[in-house]
């Protein structure tokens, strides 16, 4: 049996320890909260430009031209993969990794094969596993997370956008966890650019359009939507995972306490059990003392 | 007419108006009540809005997107 002083020194750890899961618990659920108000102020945004968007292609069907839209052979890949800067929350990280590994090796084995698979990370985490196994990572943008701003985001979705014009990737695919509630998170790959047609279009027949005075004129306007719609998916993307990653932390820490609790538990009785012992121990020593005195 | 000016982290505003300025890319619209149907982009500049008790409000925007329907006006601004 360990002795009283292992036991105790155990306890003490363990119960430190459980004070740290126990605090990041609570962090992780108010950043949570702020994180999940985000998406909720960027929803009507989001809705309203889709809206937009949705009644000018109704009444033009000149889309498709766009350079945003341009359907081309997908010889160059960007893997755009959203993850977080710390560590502790589960399998966030891996699980996004995994799936994106998955993606690459299933719909992009050819243009692997002849390394034409880039990645950008988003996140320390990813970013790290991908150094780690050697893949091209293009660039990494972990900064993002500190102060997140629709602003800074917006930079990098331009950055991603000038190099589908310029060639540099035909394709490209997010993978990110969408966050549902704060112990489930969904694995969700996005393709980015180019644009999919609009899938809407059966719906669309029957949103009315309206007589619209355009300023410029509805070419000009496309062109000044798709790019926003862009950023804001990106951003979607980002908040969505910024929540998810809160929430798995927040399970994960849940666990961690309550895992450090039935260890606690169990310690101590331990700790009594020995406790009890070294009483009766010495109790015998005692009476036995006594008894050789008397004899 | 009812104003809304949405940008992507939060809702500027919400209100019934008088009349707004906004910066069109091919110059400044006035756009008062009754106003037909409307898509314009907008570019950078400042957003006038005069509220039902003629008090001002200015926001400044980097760019966007306005829609006028129905004496509804939402601005996606950025």
């Amino acid at each position: 049996m360990a002795s009283l002083k292992e036991v105790r020194n155990r306890i003490t750890s363990v119960s430190s320890t459980q004070q740290i899961t126990n605090a990041m618990k609570m962090v992780s659920a108010a950043k949570l909260r702020r994180a999940q108000d985000a998406i909720l102020r960027l929803r009507p945004y989001a809705e309203k430009l889709q809206e937009i968007l949705g009644n000018l292609s109704t009444s033009a069907e000149n889309a498709e031209s766009g350079v945003y839209t341009a359907q081309r052979e997908p010889k160059k890949v960007l893997m755009v993969v959203i993850s977080s800067n710390r560590g502790l929350a589960g399998a966030f990280n891996a699980n996004v990794m995994k799936e994106a590994r998955k993606i690459v090796n299933t719909r992009y084995a050819s243009q692997l094969a002849e390394g034409n698979v880039s990645w950008m990370s988003i996140g320390k985490k990813s970013g790290d596993i991908i150094t780690k196994s050697q893949f091209n990572l293009l660039s990494s943008h972990n900064e993002l997370f500190d102060g997140l701003s629709f602003e800074k985001v917006s930079l990098l979705a331009q950055r991603i956008m000038d190099g589908f014009v310029a060639k540099e990737f035909d394709r490209v695919e997010i993978v990110y966890n969408r966050f549902k509630n704060a112990a489930v998170q969904i694995l969700t790959t996005e393709q980015f650019l180019p644009v999919p047609p609009p899938v809407a279009s059966s719906e669309g027949t029957k949103s009315q359009s309206f007589d619209y005075i355009f300023e410029p004129d509805q070419q000009t306007i496309v062109e000044e939507l798709i790019p926003k719609s862009l950023k804001t998916q990106l951003y979607k993307a980002i908040l969505d995972s910024f929540a998810a990653e809160h929430g798995a932390r927040m399970t994960a820490m849940n666990k961690a306490t309550d895992n450090a609790r039935e260890l606690l538990k169990e310690l101590r009785l331990t700790y009594n059990k020995a406790r009890q012992a070294s009483i009766t121990n010495e109790i015998l020593e005692i009476v036995g003392g006594a008894e050789a005195l008397n004899g | 007419m009812h104003l809304e000016i949405i940008t992507p982290e939060k809702k500027l505003f919400e209100d019934e108006v008088k009349a707004l300025t906004l910066p069109g890319t091919d110059g400044s619209l006035g756009i008062l009540e009754n106003h037909a149907p409307l898509i314009s982009a907008l570019k950078k500049g400042v957003v006038k809005v005069t509220d039902k008790t003629a008090a001002k409000h200015q926001f400044e925007i980097k760019g966007g997107v306005v829609e006028v329907l129905h004496n509804k006006v939402i601005v996606l601004a950025e």
